[in-house]
C-alpha cells in the first residue's frame, strides 16, 4: 500500500530523510516515534505529497509520487490529520466535513451531509454539527478533523502528532476514535508518542533518529526488548514521564 | 479665522460645489472599480509560481509605489497625446487613479492572502482540492475578511487623491472650491466648502467599514 525505496530528502544542506525503505501493507497500523527533528513528520508528509523529496521512489496505492499529475487524485485516497487540526474557521463542523466531498467527489449537498452527519456522530459530535471551530475544544476540533478526512472515504489515514496540541484530559477522546478506526481495518501511519496507543493497536512501531529508521519491531518486542541503544535511551526518556 | 466665514457666498456657490461633489463621487467610484480589477489581477500574478508572470506585477507595483501620483498623472496627461492617444481629461484622471490605487490594493490583497496560515492550504491539499478550489473556498473567503478594512482605507485615500485631478482641469470638488477663491477672492470659504464635501464622503465610508466589521468579523477572531 505504501512503499518507500531509498528515499532521501534535504532541506538545504540538512539531510532530513536518509535512505528510507519501508513497506506498509493494506490494513496495517504503523506507529512512528522518535525525538523531535528526527524526520518522522516529514516522512508521513511525503506520502501525500505535502513534502517533495529529492531521490528514491515512493509508491502509494500503486501511484508513483514522482508523478505530480496523479497527486491530486492520490490525495483523495489518503487522509491526513494535522497536529494543529487546521479546521476551516469560517465553516461549521459539518461544512468542514462536507467541503471536499462536495467539490472533489462531486457528491450532492444532501449526500455529502448525510455522510458527514454519520461521521460526526461516529466521532461523538452529533450535537456539534453547526458549531464553528472556535466554539469547540481542542479534542472536539481534532475529532472534526478526523471526520473531515474520513468523509473522503480514504484508503489510508496519516496522523501527524494528532494529540500533541491537546490538553491531557482530551487526548483519550481522540485516541479512542483512532483505535476504533484501526480495529475497523484502516491502513494507518501515526506519528505519536502515545505509547499506550502503540501497544494497543500498532502492528509495528518504527523508531526514527536523525532522518533514518533505526529500528522496526512489533510493539511487544519494541517496548520490552529494543535492539538499539538509541531506542532504549529514547524509550527510557518518554516512558518515565 | 473661521469666525468671519462668509456663508452667504458659500451658499451662493452651492450648485457648483454640489456638481463638484458629484464629479468627485463618480470619478472616485469609477477609479475604485478600476483599481480593484487591477489590484486583483496584479495580486493574482504576484502570488502564482511562474517567475516570468510574476515579473510584470512586481514592476507595476514598484513603479507606482516609487513615484508620486502627481508625476504619474502628468506623465499620462502629457505622454498619451505624444503616442497619438487623445482622451478626455476625466478619463485620463480615472486611468491614473486606477493605476495608482491598483498597485496599493494589490499589496493589500496579497498581504491578506499571505496572512492565512499555511495549515489551511495544506488541509485543502490533503483532501484533494485543486489550487483554484483552495483559493476560492478556503483562502479568499478568509483573506477578504481581513482586507475589507484596509481596502476601505485605500478608498478614502483615493477620494482625497482625486483632488489632484483639478490640476489637469477636471472639474471636481477641489476645482469647484477654487472657483469661490478665484471669482470672489475668498480662498478660505472655498477650502471650507471643499473640505466639508470630503468630510461627508469620509464619514460615509468610515461608517460602512464599521458596519461591515461588526457583521462579518471572523467568528472567534474579534
Amino acid at each position: 500500500m505504501i512503499e518507500f525505496s531509498g528515499v532521501n530528502k534535504w532541506f538545504g544542506s540538512l539531510h532530513v530523510l536518509r535512505d528510507i525503505s519501508l513497506t506498509v501493507a493494506r490494513g496495517e497500523v504503523v506507529v512512528v516515534c522518535g525525538p523531535s527533528g528526527s524526520g518522522k513528520s516529514t516522512l508521513i508528509r511525503c506520502i501525500n505529497g505535502l513534502e517533495p523529496f529529492q531521490s528514491g521512489r515512493l509508491l502509494v496505492d500503486g501511484t508513483d509520487l514522482a508523478d505530480r499529475k496523479a497527486l491530486l487524485r492520490l490525495r483523495t485516497e489518503v487522509g491526513f490529520v494535522f497536529q494543529s487540526f487546521n479546521l476551516y474557521p469560517h465553516k461549521t463542523a459539518l461544512e468542514n466535513v462536507t467541503l471536499a466531498p462536495i467539490h472533489v467527489r462531486r457528491l450532492s449537498r444532501a449526500q455529502a451531509e448525510e455522510r458527514g452527519r454519520a461521521l460526526l456522530e461516529k466521532v461523538g459530535l452529533a450535537d456539534k454539527m453547526d458549531s464553528y471551530p472556535h466554539q469547540l475544544s481542542g479534542g472536539q476540533q481534532q475529532r472534526v478533523a478526523i471526520a473531515r478526512s474520513l468523509c473522503m472515504q480514504p484508503k489510508i489515514m496519516l496522523f501527524d502528532e494528532p494529540t500533541s496540541a491537546l490538553d491531557p484530559e482530551m487526548i483519550n477522546e481522540v485516541l479512542d476514535v483512532m483505535v476504533g478506526l484501526a480495529r475497523e481495518g484502516m491502513t494507518m501511519m501515526v506519528v505519536t508518542h502515545e505509547m499506550g496507543f502503540a501497544r494497543k493497536v500498532a502492528d509495528r512501531v518504527i523508531f526514527m533518529d536523525r532522518g533514518a529508521i533505526v529500528e522496526t519491531a512489533p510493539p511487544e518486542t519494541f517496548f520490552t526488548a529494543p535492539a538499539h541503544a538509541r531506542t532504549r535511551d529514547f524509550l527510557s526518556k518518554i516512558l518515565h514521564q | 479665522m473661521l469666525g468671519g466665514l462668509n456663508t452667504r457666498v458659500m451658499l451662493e456657490y452651492l450648485p457648483e460645489i454640489w456638481q463638484g461633489f458629484l464629479a468627485t463621487l463618480f470619478l472616485s467610484a469609477a477609479s475604485f472599480v478600476g483599481a480593484m480589477v487591477l489590484g486583483v489581477l496584479a495580486c493574482a500574478l504576484a502570488i502564482q509560481p511562474l517567475r516570468w508572470l510574476r515579473a510584470p506585477a512586481v514592476v507595476y507595483v514598484d513603479a507606482i509605489r516609487a513615484t508620486p501620483l502627481l508625476a504619474q498623472l502628468y506623465f499620462l496627461y502629457f505622454g498619451l497625446p505624444r503616442l497619438g492617444v487623445v482622451l478626455p481629461e476625466m478619463l485620463i484622471g480615472i486611468i491614473a487613479l486606477s493605476l495608482n490605487s491598483g498597485a496599493y490594493m494589490a499589496e493589500i490583497i496579497r498581504s491578506g492572502i499571505l496572512s492565512i496560515p499555511r495549515g489551511q492550504v495544506e488541509a485543502g491539499m490533503s483532501t484533494g482540492l485543486s489550487y483554484l478550489q483552495r483559493m476560492r473556498l478556503i483562502v479568499l473567503p478568509q483573506a477578504l475578511r481581513v482586507t475589507v478594512s484596509p481596502l476601505i482605507g485605500q478608498a478614502i485615500v483615493l477620494i482625497k487623491d482625486s483632488s489632484l485631478l483639478s490640476l489637469i482641469s477636471v472639474v471636481e470638488l477641489t476645482r469647484a472650491g477654487q472657483r469661490i477663491a478665484i471669482d470672489r477672492f475668498m480662498p478660505v470659504e472655498g477650502l471650507v466648502a471643499t473640505a466639508l464635501g470630503y468630510l461627508v464622503l469620509y464619514y460615509v465610508l468610515k461608517s460602512a467599514a464599521g458596519a461591515w466589521q461588526a457583521r462579518n468579523s471572523l467568528p472567534g477572531r474579534g
